[in-house]
């Protein structure tokens, strides 16, 4: 809660910073202000669940979680920008968006009801169309913003037709309620309840890319400028997959028979997707981008192995958080490198990385460990993210799903390699030294540490709620 | 007498919104989309909700459609311009509503029991428990979504500003 009312104050200090001019002293208050964020919330660690406004948020362990997970990522994500912020946009008002999708971020892991769902996946969403499509004299940023809003507006359209089915069943909002429905009709639902569930599934398969609903990904995130990229492929994903997991697990775990076969299915079709689709690509953003899609697919098998038959089980819930953990990480590293050599280069292939090993060989280190990670070598931290998922998907006795997922990964290898064996043994031709910003090497360089650590230390965090 | 009236307002808006689609005229399209929006509105009006009908027409009928007509007359659009779609397409998008459609009304098989689940109250729609409700148990949300126009609004400055560079 209390994040969420710094993050509010802080977006509209930055829109009010412009009549009163201290932009200078902007950025470092922005920094401070999540520090005090993520403060606040591991203060709030282990308390009994909060419940605020008649139960329209509730503060439990995962919410926090993610909540310090989510002010993290902004705060590397926004030291990261900084750059792209100031030179490429408008930077107060591109800012105060950066902000209130923040906020709408915070909304989405923490919601008790099913309007703060929706409230929070429009307030993340509305300022990430307007930021992707940020650079206005670019064809390309304005086709990402366009296709994003359509795609974007067509799918809350379902998710909100669901909810309101949801509510014509059950008379109500809140996810207690719901699942105390669920409890007492067991197996005794209208149509309508199964219609409301399919819908709100469609509206947030949307939003995470995955199969069926993962075409607008791929020219979203390329046409989009690469720093906005980063921010849809960790934050977006990290807060549509938490409030995915929270509303299946707490709501319509009873109901599991229904959508879990779905759920199953829709995983495969991604997995195969995304690794197929991202194999076939030169350019190394789009390429990024089919790796998100895949990386879905994967967070899938987590929402596929809820436990149905105990409420208290949130072990799959554990996965998903460290997985979402090292997957943020390991992207935002690798995007910000691409920032880097992207802005050297003036080109986003993965032919501008070559022989990126001798040009500066400390970003091709990060990069190696970020696509390792990404590709789930062990032992890297992507690989326990990857390892624990499918355990927990075996304990539910998926054993099939798991063989796929093991094959995909095979599959995924082959391209995040490509593009460590150009930076490493393809001669560099007339490639121009890539100039890296001062502050962003002690960044990464950060994000790296936290990212080999998360993968020697895995067991601290798979056992926290 | 009111199931006469729920009958005439429901077959006018299913005429109405099929005329939406079908009309050649993007113009025609548009003002059959208000006909629709106002039966809407009405049916509104029918279950006594009348803040709800008011806010419909206001920003439906009123604030949309002004869009929707500036829109259509600055792309300049008629039928000469428009883009025929490929025969592949509109079967495909045919046999997708067309699911959809059956999704939807299957959706209502048994729903009618439960016209007496719920506990009936017909003074709900009006403004004075509505604003009840939404300043008690909905404070929350009512104060959030201005985070939300907030956003929105300075999105549509950003975009409809001009770059000084």
């Amino acid at each position: 809660m209390k994040s969420i009312i710094i993050l509010s104050g802080l977006g509209a200090l930055t829109l009010f910073s412009e009549i009163i001019n201290f932009k200078k002293w902007l950025y470092p208050i922005i920094l401070l202000g999540l520090l005090a964020c993520i403060g606040f919330a591991i203060k709030d660690w282990g308390a009994p669940a909060h419940h605020f406004y008649n139960n329209m948020m509730v503060f439990d362990n995962i919410a926090i979680a993610f909540t310090i997970l989510l002010c993290s990522i902004v705060f590397f994500w926004l030291i990261l920008a900084k750059d792209f912020l100031t030179h490429e946009t408008h930077l107060t008002d591109h800012l105060s968006l950066i902000l209130f999708a923040s906020v709408g971020a915070m909304m989405m892991v923490c919601y008790g009801n099913l309007v703060m769902l929706f409230l929070g996946i429009e307030t993340l969403s509305i300022p990430m169309y307007i930021m992707a499509g940020s650079k206005k004299n670019s064809l390309n940023s304005n086709e990402s913003a366009l296709k994003y809003f359509l795609m974007g507006a067509f799918a809350t359209g379902f998710l909100l037709y669901g909810i309101a089915l949801i509510y014509g069943v059950t008379g109500a909002f809140h996810l207690h309620t719901i699942a105390d429905y669920v409890v007492a009709e067991r197996g005794n639902y209208p149509m309508m309840f199964y219609t409301g569930i399919l819908f709100i599934l469609i509206g947030l398969s949307f939003k995470v890319s995955a199969f069926p609903f993962q075409f607008w990904a791929p020219d979203v995130y390329t046409g989009a400028p690469t720093m906005v990229t980063a921010f849809m492929s960790t934050i977006v994903k990290t807060a549509a997959f938490a409030a995915f997991y929270r509303l299946f697990n707490s709501c319509f775990a009873g109901v599991g028979d229904v959508w879990i076969k779905m759920v199953i299915a829709m995983s495969v079709a991604t997995l195969l997707i995304g690794n197929i689709g991202a194999i076939i690509q030169t350019n190394l953003k789009r390429m990024l981008a089919y790796s998100a899609i895949a990386h879905a697919g994967y967070l899938l098998i987590g929402i596929a192995s809820i436990n149905l038959t105990s409420g208290n089980d949130s072990s799959s819930g554990n996965t998903i958080f460290y997985y979402t953990l090292a997957y943020s990480i390991g992207s935002l590293i690798s995007f910000g490198i691409l920032y880097n050599v992207a802005n050297s280069t003036e080109s986003d292939s993965i032919e501008a990385f070559n022989g990126l090993g001798k040009r500066n060989p400390f970003l091709a280190f990060a990069m190696t460990i970020s696509l390792l990670s990404l590709a789930g070598i062990p032992p890297m931290a992507g690989f326990f993210g990857k390892y624990y998922l499918f355990l927990s998907a075996i304990h539910q006795g998926k054993i099939w799903l798991v063989m796929f997922a093991v094959l995909a990964s095979l599959i995924g290898i082959y391209y995040y390699l490509k593009v460590i064996i150009a930076m490493y043994f393809k001669p560099q031709e007339n490639l121009p030294s890539v100039v890296v910003k001062e502050y962003h090497k002690p960044t990464i360089a950060f994000l790296l540490i936290i990212l080999v650590a998360l993968g020697l230390a895995p067991e601290l965090f798979i056992k926290l709620f | 007498m009111i199931l006469n009236l729920f009958y005439f307002l429901a077959f006018l808006s299913v005429i109405c919104s099929f005329m939406v689609v079908t009309a050649r005229n993007p113009v025609h399209s548009v003002l059959y989309l208000i006909i629709t929006f106002f039966t809407i509105g009405c049916q509104y009006l029918i279950l006594n909700a009348q803040f709800l009908a008011a806010v419909h027409i206001i920003v439906y009928a009123g604030a949309i459609m002004v869009l929707f007509l500036y829109v259509i007359m600055l792309l300049n659009l008629n039928q000469t311009t428009e883009v025929h779609k490929s025969n592949y397409a509109k079967f495909a998008a045919a046999i997708a509503s067309g699911l959809l459609l059956l999704v939807m009304v299957s959706s209502l098989k048994g729903a009618d029991l439960l016209s007496n689940a719920l506990p009936q109250n017909s003074q709900v729609g009006l403004i004075e428990n509505l604003g009840k409700i939404l300043f008690n148990s909905f404070l929350l949300p009512f104060e959030l979504s201005a985070i939300l126009f907030l956003a929105a609004m300075v999105g549509a400055v950003l975009i409809g500003k001009n770059e000084v560079k």
